[in-house]
């Protein structure tokens, strides 16, 4: 088990390495530059060659990466050109931001979608099972863009809740900022749980309705054990594995949906940031990001890894 | 020595009423304004995106400012100058009394050092490409606290017009970072709001990374308004970052907003008109904008070279023929749905003073451009409906235009259809902004560009990187060593004596002969310019919104809220 976490754990480092050195290759090598989007039309070709010189962009590229590369083993990601910071003070706050919004989204999704998939996945007929089925089936067709769309125009037309940010403007005077902070987050949280949650109902469902059908479930049942302590104490536990061996890639849907998220909802997190710094060609900064965002994602497989090898040991072999 | 004050003649600013200025205008409030970004530092000297220029705005002040409303100069830190009588000098008097929001008195040492550090180019200003005179930089010179001289170096109409570009810094907060060759990273994001110190009518309260940038009144502001009552009237601006520009009017209309930091998309006219019908907003309707859209062809020489179009594609006859093939009206009602104005050249009539109302309007003749394009040897000869240059091959250029802007998308697709109809054939290439612009400024082959940049200042004397054949705004040739065509050396011609004559009526007459000789050979084919419409919420007051961003919070000192 030791060595598997471990073979595991190396593939995430490698992986971060590997995403954070692609962004920033494909970003320095795509056409434009800093230098060109933030002195745009009319500045001399002067004052671009001295802000290229400056934050040292006129250099080879196998010399900027060399260097980068050498800073980054030290988790020193350079300085962000548009910003003038380093980019590990950057980072933190705003992978906060969006670690919170995906993970009260997974939290959502699995408590609700799971036990819903067990209810339409035992109890095939009848109108809340189907009426369930259906509404997965809408939700699973509906990217978290235009859920969140959605949900941010009810909440403009009701007013029940904030439309975007993360914060009220006076909550740390008022001393209300947990409660402000929860209130802020229902919708992005919402748009983002709302596909998974329909994802876990339809996964777990086919899931428990296969194991169900298997000859040691049939035989427990026979032998008079309460059908429902059978299917929450024994059938569920089998028919975990599909939801837990997705639970990696889940997070990284997550975060490529919050990425859609955070800019209707004006959530400020990784991905409005990493959209920034693309924009503005800030090279170092969306290596920066793309790091935060597979070491994210390598922290959700690692997790995937370890919960499939609890729920099936020989996933490890 | 000195003759008579070219301005600064009226009323000290303190003195003078805002332009909109009443009796019973609310005081207090806070006012809540959208951006898309947040900006990326504090300091206007070392960044130039949108959200870091309304920072400048309220936070800090300028010796002149410009009205955007009236585009008039008006002195604002100075009380008033006078000018030498050979025009290069002017001896400025800045108004006494005044404070930086921590204090420190304000004097001519500020100005001198904010000289220094905008042509400190090394120490990460950009700001001295806008600063200098012909590429050469004024001179500063303090004669006593409330005194500066500055000299330009060479006489130059607009004259103290130039001092808009720049707030005046504090020196005794930034001079230790300029020493230090550190003032590229001066006052960033991670400095503390308290140490940011500014003459503006705000003072920088509270940023949080993200999500907003609060700014308080400023309770040591210089200006008051026509009752003696002190600016600003509200007690906060909250900029809020929404990068989504439907959640933005989604915002104003719930009443979560009060404005957004720049114009309605004509798609969001038509819900923003229920809103205001039903009382929940204001949409004001601006005019049209001051910068059309662009579409150029390559002109550089030697860009066709071994090209077998290269007999017809540089020829102003193929421009001409493509200025007559569209029809701009229609463009207008496909581009901007309904909410565009028809141009013929690179100015609108939103600039009041220079735009030349007697230019030829270029009709829609589809006729007589394939009339002229058959004069350049382009003719259909195979019956295709496709025309044909005189080794057969058909006439055909890609056009580069903007992704992800919907107008220069839409506007693209209309050209190419238009042009279509008198048999050229386009190609549209939709490239990302970034890489667009750097295609045709770092000299890399192109054929044709549909885009839209701006001329950041009215007047054409503060504007001369498009209009002299040397500048780095000349999208169809940058920065010619020498002008490539006797055209372009008549506009340098004609541009130099523009720009030094002090009567503004042979300015005038001259920039008028400009337009003329540009609109002849058309190196620039403008079609439409969009008609400018502002929101705001309803509760909002006192505004006095111009044409150019940002709309309102120009003039932030003087909005108002409705309790």
């Amino acid at each position: 088990m030791l060595s598997y976490l471990l073979r595991r754990l190396l593939f995430a480092a490698f992986l971060v390495f590997a995403v954070s050195s692609a962004s920033m290759v494909v970003t320095r090598l795509a056409p434009g530059d800093y230098a060109t989007g933030a002195l745009g039309i009319g500045a001399s070709q002067e004052a671009r060659t001295q802000m290229r010189a400056r934050f040292g962009l006129d250099r080879p590229f196998a010399a900027q990466y060399w260097d980068w590369l050498g800073r980054a083993v030290r988790l020193d990601f350079g300085r962000s050109l548009a910003y003038d910071r380093p980019v590990i003070d950057l980072i933190p706050e705003r992978a906060a931001n969006t670690a919170l919004l995906a993970l009260s989204a997974l939290f959502l999704a699995t408590i609700v979608g799971l036990p819903l998939g067990v209810l339409t996945g035992t109890y095939r007929g009848g109108a809340l099972p189907g009426t369930v089925r259906a509404v997965s089936v809408l939700l699973l067709s509906m990217p978290p863009l235009l859920t969140s769309l959605l949900l941010v125009f009810l909440a403009a037309r009701t007013g029940w809740f904030p439309i975007g940010g993360m914060r009220s403007i006076d909550s740390a005077v008022t001393g209300t900022g947990a409660l402000d902070l929860l209130w802020h987050m229902v919708v992005p949280v919402l748009a983002l749980a709302m596909p998974l949650t329909a994802m876990f109902e339809r996964l777990q469902s086919q899931a428990i309705a296969e194991v169900v059908g298997q000859p040691y479930v049939l035989a427990t049942l026979a032998r008079g054990v309460p059908r429902a302590r059978v299917i929450w104490r024994d059938a569920l536990k089998a028919a975990l594995r599909p939801a837990a061996s997705i639970y990696g890639i889940v997070v990284g849907t997550l975060l490529s949906g919050s990425f859609a998220v955070e800019i209707i909802t004006s959530w400020p997190g990784l991905g409005r940031l990493m959209l920034d710094a693309l924009r503005a060609r800030d090279v170092y900064l969306v290596a920066g990001c793309a790091a935060a965002g597979s070491a994210f994602l390598a922290a959700g497989t690692l997790l995937s890894d370890a919960a499939l090898a609890v729920v099936d040991p020989r996933s490890t072999e | 020595m000195l003759a008579a004050a070219a301005i600064g003649c009226g009323p000290a600013p303190a003195d003078r009423p805002p332009a909109t200025a009443a009796q019973g205008i609310p005081r207090g409030g806070d006012l809540r304004v959208a951006v898309r970004t947040e900006p990326q530092s504090f300091n206007w000297y070392t960044r130039h995106d949108g959200s870091t220029y309304i920072v400048a705005a309220l936070t800090q002040a300028r010796l002149f400012q410009v009205n955007r409303a009236t585009q008039e100069v008006e002195p604002w830190l100075a009380e008033g100058s006078t000018r030498s009588a050979d025009g290069l000098q002017y001896t400025i008097k800045l108004r006494p009394n005044i404070v930086f929001t921590d204090g420190h008195p304000f004097t001519s040492e500020d100005v001198v050092f904010s000289f220094a550090a905008a042509y400190n180019e090394r120490a990460g200003s950009i700001l001295a490409d806008a600063m200098k005179i012909a590429g050469k930089p004024l001179h500063v010179a303090a004669v006593d606290p409330l005194t500066v001289i500055v000299t330009f170096p060479m006489a130059f109409a607009p004259g103290l017009v130039l001092l808009d570009n720049m707030p005046i810094l504090p020196k005794h907060k930034l001079q230790a970072s300029l020493d230090a060759g550190t003032f590229g990273s001066a006052w960033g994001l991670g400095t503390p709001v308290a140490e940011i110190a500014g003459l503006g009518p705000f003072v920088l309260a509270e940023y949080v990374p993200g999500q907003r940038t609060v700014f308080a009144r400023n309770p040591k502001y210089f200006r008051k308004d026509a009752a003696g009552v002190p600016l600003p009237y509200l007690d906060r601006v909250i900029v809020e970052v929404v990068p989504d520009q439907n959640a933005q009017l989604l915002q104003l209309d719930a009443g979560g907003l009060d404005m957004t930091g720049s114009e309605v998309r004509p798609e969001d006219y038509a819900p923003l008109k229920r809103a205001a019908d039903a009382g929940r907003v204001q949409l004001l309707d601006l005019g049209v904008a001051s910068d059309p859209d662009s579409f150029w062809i390559n002109l550089r020489p030697g860009a066709f070279a071994g090209d077998p179009r290269a007999g017809w594609i540089q020829r102003d006859e193929l421009r001409q023929a493509i200025s007559l093939a569209v029809d701009r009206q229609a463009f207008a009602d496909t581009v901007y749905l309904g909410a565009g104005v028809p141009v013929f050249g690179p100015l609108t009539p939103a600039n009041k003073k220079w735009y030349s109302a007697d230019l030829p309007h270029t009709p829609h003749d589809p006729a007589g451009a394939k009339t002229l394009l058959a004069s350049i040897g382009l003719t259909d000869r195979n019956g295709d409906g496709v025309l044909d240059d005189p080794q057969n091959q058909p006439a055909r250029f890609v056009l580069l235009s903007q992704k992800g802007q919907t107008a220069l998308e839409r506007g693209a697709a209309v050209i190419r259809d238009e042009l279509k109809k008198i048999g050229l054939l386009v190609d549209v290439v939709p490239l990302e902004g970034n890489a667009l612009v750097q295609r045709f400024l770092s000299g890399q082959p192109y054929d044709a560009i549909y885009f839209q940049f701006g001329m950041t200042n009215p007047d054409p004397a503060l504007s001369l990187d498009f209009w002299l054949s040397s500048g780095d705004s000349r999208v169809w040739n940058l920065a010619q060593k020498v002008p490539a065509t006797d055209w372009e050396r008549q506009i340098d011609e004609l541009m130099a004596k523009q720009i030094t004559a002090t009567a503004e009526a042979e300015r005038k007459r001259l920039f008028d002969q400009v337009q003329r000789v540009f609109a002849a050979h058309l190196p620039v084919v403008h079609f439409v310019a969009p008609k400018i419409f502002v929101a705001a919420s309803s509760r909002t007051t006192n505004l006095t919104p111009a044409v150019t961003r940002p709309q309102f919070l120009w003039a932030a000192e003087t909005i108002a809220v409705k309790p």
